[in-house]
C-alpha cells in the first residue's frame, strides 16, 4: 500500500457526539406510529434535504435512523414519524413534549432537488414510506411553480393504517394535486380503491419526457413498482428509489449498510434504476 | 421511578444453581432492591402474591404438577422471564427427551416408578409464553444484571444471536481448537463472555443454539476432529435435545 | 543508510533502551502455541521470532470494545471519553500487520474522517521485523514481502546470529540514539520464500472478481462455514463495527459502546421485523471475500487482503481464502479458454 499521510485529527468531527435537542409535539398518527416535531438547540436549523435522515439517540436504547418527514421550507423546526417496531421504537412512543433526544445528522444524499426542477413529480409510497416522501411533497407544494405536476400514489395495508389523513384531505382539494390511494385490505367502511400499489400506476396519464417517479415503501415493493412504471415506459434513470439497511453509524464507517461497493448511509439511500441495477444486492 | 415492580422467583426442576446465584450477588443486591419490591421468594421468604409486574422462573417442567403451577405463575405476571438452561431449553432434564420415557423412569425410580408421574423435561416456553430469557447453565451475573437493568428502563432485553466465537475473538482468547479440544462456540448463542473458553474449556453449548445454526457444518468439524457423527449428534443434543427435536424454536 | 548488527543476545538490551522513552507494544506468548501484543514488562518476555499475533495492532486504534460516550440517564446528558494518542513503541510488528494499518489509516481518513480512530493513531512509532512465512502466510501474493519496511520508522531484518538493524525515518534514527551498534557487515537478506500463493498478477485479480460474482465457489464454501464470524474478528483490516448501549446496575449510568463486528453473522443485516439482508450464507462469503479483494480495491486499487493468513488458520472449518481466491482464477481462467 502506498503510504500516505495520516491526516491530522483535528480537522476530523466528533462523528458520533448526538445534539440534544427538544421534543415540542407528539401527535398520533395511527396507534402503531406517532409524529414527532424536534427543535434543535438555540433553534438552529437542521438544514436537511427531502430523503435525508437523521440518527436518533435514547440513552440507555441506542441509535436508529430515521427520515426526516417535515420539508426543509417549512422552518424552525423538523419533524419524524416513527412506527412502533422494537427497543428503541418502543421507549420512542413512551416520550412526551419537553423530553429531549439526541440527533445526529442529516445523513445520506436525499434527493437531488436542483435536479427535479420543473419535472412533473410521480411520488409512489407505500406504508410508512410515505413518512419520508412527505417531506419531497411538502417541499414540492411549497415550490408549487419550481415543479410540473405533482402525483401521489400511496397504497396502505389497510385503511385502518392510512397516515397524514389531515393532510391528504387538503391534497385531496388542491387541484394542483393528483392524490391516488389504494388499501390491500379494505375496511367495511373503505369506498376507495382496493389492490396493490402497482395497480395504480398502469392507469396514469405520463408525460414520459419529463416525468421522474420518487419510490419509497417495503423492500418488495420496489422490483414490482419498477416493473410496471418500466412497461409504462419510463427509464430507469428516471426512478429514484430510497433504500432502508441495518445502520449503526449513518457516517460511511460501521459497514452495516453496505451493499455490494455503495453504503447506503453516505452514497443513498436514494439511488436511481440504474444505479440499483448494478447494485445485485439492492432489490 | 414511581411504582417499584413487584418481582416473584421461582424454581421448578433443576440444580436450583441458577437460583442460588441470585443470592451471590451481595455487592449488586443494594442496588437491586433499589429498583425493585421482592414479593414472592420461596427460598428466601414466605408468602404467596396475587400479581406480579415480573416472574423470574428457574428449572424445567416434567411433570403435571409443574404445568399447573406455570400456568398459574403465567396468569398472575405481567412479564415472564425464564431463567437458566433448564427453563429455557429443558436444559440437561431434556437429555431424556431422547430416550423413551418409560425406560428413563425405569432407571431412575426402578420399580417404584409407577408413583413418580414424570413428563418429558420442558422448557417454560413449550407451554406458556415466555417475554424474555436469560440463558446459561447456570446464567452469569453479568447476564442477569443485564436484563433486570433493560426491565426496569422499560426497554426490551436484548438477546445476543451470534456465536460464543465471538466473544472468544473478542477478547483474543487462543482458540481451544487450537490446543487439540472439541467446542461447540460456533454454534452456541453468545452472551456468557466466552466463559468457558477464557479458562481454556470447550463450549458445551449450555446457552442453546443460535438461529439457523449450520449444524451440518458443525457436525463436520467435529466428525473431522476424530467423532463419530453419533457422539457429534450427542455432543450437539447435550443441551439442545427440545430445540433439535422441534419442541421448541 | 547503513545498517547496525544486533546481536540475538543483545536484544534484551535493545528491548530495555526502547523503553526509556516511550512503553513499549511487542509480541508475547499466549496458551499453548499463540502470541500477543502487549506493553512490555519484562524485557525477558518479548519474543521476537513468532508466526503472528492472534489480533494485529489494529486493536490498539480500533479496540475491541471502544467506548464512544458516556451518558447519564437521570440529567439525559452525556460525556465523551477522553481520546488519548496511543504513543508507544510497536516494537515487534510484521510487514502486512502495518500494510493493514496503512489501509485502516485510508478508512478512517476518507469520507468523514474519524477522530476517535486518528487520535490514538497519533505519536506511534514503528519498529518492524522480518518473519519466516509459515504454511498460511501470503503476503508476498499481495506485494508485500517479508521485510517489506514500508512504513515503519526502524526495521530488524533477521540474519544469523541476531539482527540487521535499519533506521528508516527521523523518528527511527532518534529511537536508536544511545544505544550502540556496530555497523552490519553483509547485504541485507532478500525477501524470505512463500509456501502459499495465490497464483494471479495485481492487475488480472481485478478482473477475476468482475467474473466471479455468481461463481459456484460461494455456495461450495458456505456448505462448511458455520458463519461463527472469526475471520472477520481476527482479520487485520476489517472495521466494521456494531454499537449498543450498557446501563450499570444503579440503572443511573452508562457507556455506548461500539465493538468489531463481521459480516458472516446473521444478525449483521437484520433489521426490525426479522427482514435479514444477505440471509443466504453463500452470499456473506462472497462480501467478506469481496471486501477484501473488490469492492474498496476498486477505488484503491489495491487488495484489502494483506495475507497473513489469520481468517485461513483460525477457521475451525477450514475454509481458506487462498483456495477460494485460487479457485476463482482457475474458473475465470478456463472463461477465458473457452472463449
Ligand atoms: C434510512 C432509513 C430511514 C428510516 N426511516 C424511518 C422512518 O421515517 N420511520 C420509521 O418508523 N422507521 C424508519 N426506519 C426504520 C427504523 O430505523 C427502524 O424501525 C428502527 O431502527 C427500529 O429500531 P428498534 O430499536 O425499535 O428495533 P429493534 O429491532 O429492537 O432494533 C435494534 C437496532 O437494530 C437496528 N435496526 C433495526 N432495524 C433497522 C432498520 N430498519 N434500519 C436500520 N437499522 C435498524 C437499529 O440500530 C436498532 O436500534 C428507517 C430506516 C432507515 C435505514
Ligand atoms: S471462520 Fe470459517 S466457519 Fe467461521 S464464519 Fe469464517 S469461514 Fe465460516
Ligand atoms: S482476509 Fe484473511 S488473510 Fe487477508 S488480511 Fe484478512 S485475515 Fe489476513
Ligand atoms: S450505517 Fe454505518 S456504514 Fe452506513
Amino acid at each position: 500500500m502506498t503510504e500516505h499521510k495520516l491526516m491530522d485529527p483535528a480537522g476530523a468531527r466528533d462523528l458520533y457526539l448526538p445534539e440534544m435537542a427538544e421534543i415540542v409535539a407528539v401527535k398520533d398518527l395511527t396507534d402503531q406510529e406517532k409524529l414527532y416535531e424536534i427543535v434543535l438547540p438555540e433553534g438552529r436549523e437542521l438544514g436537511h434535504k427531502p430523503g435525508q435522515f437523521v440518527a436518533v439517540s435514547m440513552f440507555g436504547a441506542g441509535e436508529a435512523p430515521f427520515s426526516v418527514s417535515s420539508s426543509p421550507t417549512r422552518l424552525g423546526s423538523f419533524e419524524l414519524g416513527v412506527r412502533k417496531v422494537g427497543m428503541l421504537t418502543e421507549m420512542m412512543h413512551r416520550l412526551v413534549p419537553g423530553e429531549k433526544v439526541g440527533i445526529r445528522g442529516p445523513f445520506g444524499n436525499g434527493f437531488d432537488m436542483e435536479a427535479l426542477r420543473g419535472k412533473d413529480l410521480l411520488i409512489i409510497a407505500g406504508g410508512i414510506g410515505l413518512v419520508p416522501m412527505r417531506s419531497l411533497i411538502n417541499y414540492a407544494i411549497d415550490r408549487r411553480d419550481d415543479f410540473g405536476r405533482l402525483i401521489i400514489c400511496y397504497g396502505s395495508h389497510s385503511d385502518a393504517e392510512l397516515l397524514f389523513n389531515d393532510e391528504r384531505k387538503l391534497w385531496d382539494q388542491d387541484p394542483r394535486i393528483e392524490h391516488h390511494v389504494t388499501v390491500d385490505v379494505g375496511s367495511d367502511e373503505w369506498t376507495g380503491n382496493t389492490g396493490v400499489i402497482t395497480t395504480l400506476i398502469p392507469r396514469l396519464e405520463l408525460d414520459l419526457s419529463r416525468t421522474v417517479a420518487c419510490v419509497c415503501g417495503p423492500p418488495v415493493m420496489y422490483r414490482y413498482v419498477q416493473l410496471a412504471l418500466r412497461s409504462k415506459g419510463l427509464p430507469e434513470k428516471e426512478i429514484f428509489m430510497s433504500l432502508e439497511r441495518r445502520m449503526k453509524c449513518g457516517v460511511g464507517k460501521c459497514g452495516h449498510c453496505q451493499i455490494n461497493n455503495t453504503f447506503v448511509c453516505t452514497e443513498g439511500p436514494v439511488y436511481n434504476g440504474l444505479e440499483l441495477k448494478s447494485l445485485q444486492e439492492a432489490l | 421511578m414511581a411504582l417499584k415492580p413487584r418481582i416473584g422467583i421461582f424454581d421448578f426442576t433443576g440444580c436450583e444453581g441458577c437460583e442460588l446465584n441470585h443470592l451471590n450477588f451481595e455487592d449488586q443486591l443494594l442496588d437491586i432492591l433499589e429498583h425493585v419490591e421482592i414479593v414472592e421468594w420461596r427460598e428466601a421468604m414466605d408468602g404467596r402474591a396475587d400479581e406480579l409486574d415480573i416472574a423470574f422462573v428457574e428449572g424445567s417442567l416434567s411433570t403435571p404438577d409443574c404445568i399447573e403451577r406455570i400456568h398459574e405463575i403465567r396468569r398472575k405476571s405481567k412479564v415472564l422471564v425464564a431463567v437458566g438452561a433448564c427453563a429455557v431449553l429443558g436444559g440437561i432434564n431434556a437429555m431424556k427427551n431422547i430416550r423413551p420415557i418409560e425406560e428413563v423412569r425405569e432407571e431412575v425410580y426402578g420399580k417404584d416408578k409407577y408413583l413418580f408421574p414424570t413428563l418429558p423435561a420442558l422448557p417454560l416456553s413449550a407451554v406458556v409464553e415466555v417475554d424474555h430469557s436469560i440463558r446459561g447453565c447456570p446464567m452469569t451475573q453479568l447476564e442477569f444484571l443485564k436484563v433486570f437493568t433493560s426491565l426496569v428502563m422499560g426497554k426490551q432485553p436484548v438477546q445476543e444471536d451470534y456465536a460464543v466465537c465471538v466473544e472468544c475473538k473478542l477478547k483474543e482468547n487462543e482458540c481451544v481448537v487450537e490446543k487439540g479440544m472439541i467446542c461447540l462456540g460456533p454454534v452456541t448463542r453468545a452472551g456468557c463472555d466466552a466463559h468457558c473458553p477464557t479458562f481454556g474449556q470447550m463450549c458445551i453449548g449450555c446457552r442453546g443454539l443460535v438461529t439457523d445454526p449450520r449444524l451440518e457444518a458443525m457436525e463436520e468439524i467435529l466428525v473431522a476432529q476424530g467423532l463419530s457423527m453419533d457422539e457429534a449428534r450427542k455432543k450437539l443434543q447435550m443441551f439442545n435435545a427440545n430445540q433439535l427435536e422441534g419442541v421448541t424454536s | 543508510m547503513t545498517a547496525m548488527m544486533l546481536d540475538n543476545d543483545r536484544v534484551v538490551d535493545f528491548v530495555t533502551h526502547l523503553q526509556e522513552n516511550k512503553p513499549v507494544y511487542a509480541p508475547h506468548a499466549k496458551g499453548r502455541s499463540s502470541f500477543v501484543f502487549d506493553q512490555v514488562e519484562k524485557p525477558d518476555d518479548v519474543v521476537l521470532d513468532y508466526p503472528r499475533t492472534l489480533h494485529s495492532i489494529k486493536k490498539f486504534f480500533l479496540p475491541p470494545q471502544d467506548d464512544l460516550l458516556d451518558f447519564n440517564l437521570v440529567e439525559n446528558s452525556f460525556t465523551e471519553p477522553e481520546l488519548k494518542p496511543f504513543d508507544a513503541v510497536f516494537l515487534g510488528v510484521h510487514s502486512y500487520d502495518l500494510h493493514a494499518v496503512m489501509r485502516l489509516d485510508y478508512v478512517y481518513s476518507q469520507g468523514n474522517p474519524e477522530r476517535n480512530y486518528l487520535a490514538r493513531r497519533q505519536g506511534a512509532v514503528f519498529v518492524g521485523v522480518s518473519f519466516t512465512p509459515d504454511k498460511h502466510h501470503f503476503s508476498g501474493s499481495v506485494g508485500i514481502g517479508t521485510n517489506d519496511t514500508t512504513g515503519f520508522d526502524v526495521f530488524l531484518h533477521i540474519v544469523d546470529d541476531g539482527y540487521a538493524v535499519e533506521a528508516l525515518t527521523e523518528a527511527g534514527t532518534d529511537l536508536l540514539q544511545g544505544f550502540d551498534m556496530p555497523v552490519y557487515e553483509g547485504a541485507l537478506p532478500a525477501s524470505a520464500h512463500f509456501e502459499q500463493h495465490i497464483y494471479v498478477p495485481q492487475g488480472k485479480l481485478l478482473d477475476v472478481f468482475d467474473h466471479g460474482y455468481h461463481s459456484v465457489v460461494w455456495s461450495d464454501e458456505a456448505a462448511h462455514c458455520t458463519g461463527c464470524g472469526t475471520c472477520n474478528l481476527i482479520c487485520p483490516t476489517c472495521s466494521c463495527f456494531n454499537v449498543e448501549d450498557h446501563v450499570d446496575v444503579t440503572v443511573t449510568h452508562g457507556t455506548r459502546t461500539r465493538s468489531w463486528d463481521s459480516c458472516m453473522l446473521r444478525g449483521f443485516g437484520e433489521v426490525a421485523g426479522g427482514e435479514v439482508f444477505r440471509e443466504n450464507l453463500a452470499d456473506r462469503q462472497r462480501h467478506r471475500v469481496y471486501r477484501k479483494f473488490k469492492y474498496i480495491s476498486d477505488e484503491t486499487g489495491e487488495p484489502w487482503c494483506v495475507g497473513c493468513g489469520r481468517c485461513t488458520m483460525n477457521c475451525t472449518a477450514g475454509i481458506s481464502i487462498v483456495n477460494i481466491v485460487n479457485r476463482l482464477v482457475n474458473e475465470y481462467d478456463k472463461s477465458r479458454a473457452a472463449v
